[in-house]
């Protein structure tokens, strides 16, 4: 007999590994940096949460899964801000900037 | 004729690396005689349950003294050669969202820290790895709160005595060794019932204690004596 929690846990993680799946596909597909900072940031956070969730169900102990849920809390904060520091840096200090649909192409549309 | 020779010698290497193994996993005395007396006597004589720390600690304590030296020396070179009178301000740090979420998340970076150097003796980690993670704290300070942040807070003056407590805690735990046991650096470990709680009476703990307080210190002196040399102030 299969158990509920189980079941679960593993569809989590098949949701984790979904997620880091779209990243693959982003980082080789996408064209500039900001792009894929877009498409490495699902699976830094999505990825990482899911992941981390699923194992929390599989194992199923307080002290093991309040660990492990402490460590997807700590990588859904810190990720993106990692990201978000490293994208503000690039445009800041004009290491890449955007090549295609620029704020300077767009400004109608915004209007 | 090359392609043959290399094919014949990585074979020969791999089976002799075969038999070496399954000869190594059917007894386990032939691990050789100091590390099987390591590996069955090393909990009842240290009180350590982590091996490694035990074996760093207290077998090999000579050694850890070494580098321990060499990490001071390290730091004293640094600072003598790179004055540090005055720091300018280089920079202003990062935006206002990385300010704010690393100042939630420095007390668990400083609580993992003082967790790895306190439970050196229990659990995998020890003074090293967790001296790291305090010194890459004040390290990353910098760059996020920008370079006058550190500076202006903790003096180099306190890390500098920071640093040599801990290489004096170091050396302490050896000459208590001298009185209790009767050669430097023995471990005056005698009680097996305290096996596996966090105060053990030993010198495993002290020494990993001197050696994180040592490695945070010294590795936020070598920045802090690198960075202010090579920017400029506004």
């Amino acid at each position: 007999m299969i158990e509920i929690k189980i079941v679960i846990a593993y569809l989590l993680m098949a949701m984790g590994v979904l997620f880091a799946l779209t990243t693959v596909i982003g980082l080789f597909r996408f064209p500039d940096l900001y792009t894929r900072i877009h498409a490495s940031t699902v699976s830094s956070t999505m990825s990482a949460l899911c992941a981390t969730a699923g194992l929390a169900i599989y194992l199923w102990d307080p002290l093991l899964s309040s660990k492990i849920i402490l460590i997807g809390v700590l990588l859904f904060i810190s990720n993106p801000m990692a990201t978000h520091a490293i994208a503000r840096a690039s445009y800041r200090k004009k290491i890449t900037l955007p090549t295609t649909n620029s704020p300077e192409e767009r400004k109608g549309d915004f209007d | 004729m090359k392609i043959f020779l290399l094919l014949v010698l990585f074979s020969g290497i791999g089976f002799l690396l075969i038999d070496n193994l399954r000869f190594l996993s059917n007894s386990g005395f032939s691990l050789g005689a100091a590390t099987h007396y390591y590996v069955t006597q090393g909990f009842e004589q240290t009180g350590a349950l982590n091996l490694v720390s035990s074996i760093l600690y207290d077998f090999r304590a000579f050694d850890s003294l070494g580098e321990s030296t060499v990490i001071f020396a390290a730091v004293s070179g640094i600072v003598s050669l790179l004055s540090r009178k005055t720091l300018p301000v280089s920079s202003h740090g990062l935006s206002i969202i990385v300010k704010r979420i690393f100042g939630i998340l420095t007390p668990f970076l400083f609580v993992s820290g003082i967790y790895l150097i306190l439970h050196g003796h229990l659990s995998p980690g020890g003074g090293f790895q967790g001296g790291v993670i305090l010194g890459t704290i004040s390290i990353v300070f910098c760059i996020v709160y920008g370079s006058s942040f550190d500076y202006t807070r903790y003096s180099p003056q306190s890390k500098t005595i920071l640093e040599v407590s801990g290489a004096l805690l170091f050396l302490a735990m050896g000459i208590i060794g001298i009185f209790l046991e009767g050669f430097f650096l023995a471990n005056w470990f005698s009680s097996p019932e305290r096996l596996g709680k966090l105060l053990t009476p030993g010198s495993i703990f002290g020494i990993n204690l001197g050696v994180g307080i040592k490695i945070g210190a010294g590795l936020s002196i070598i920045f802090y004596s690198i960075i202010q040399k090579r920017i400029e102030g506004k």
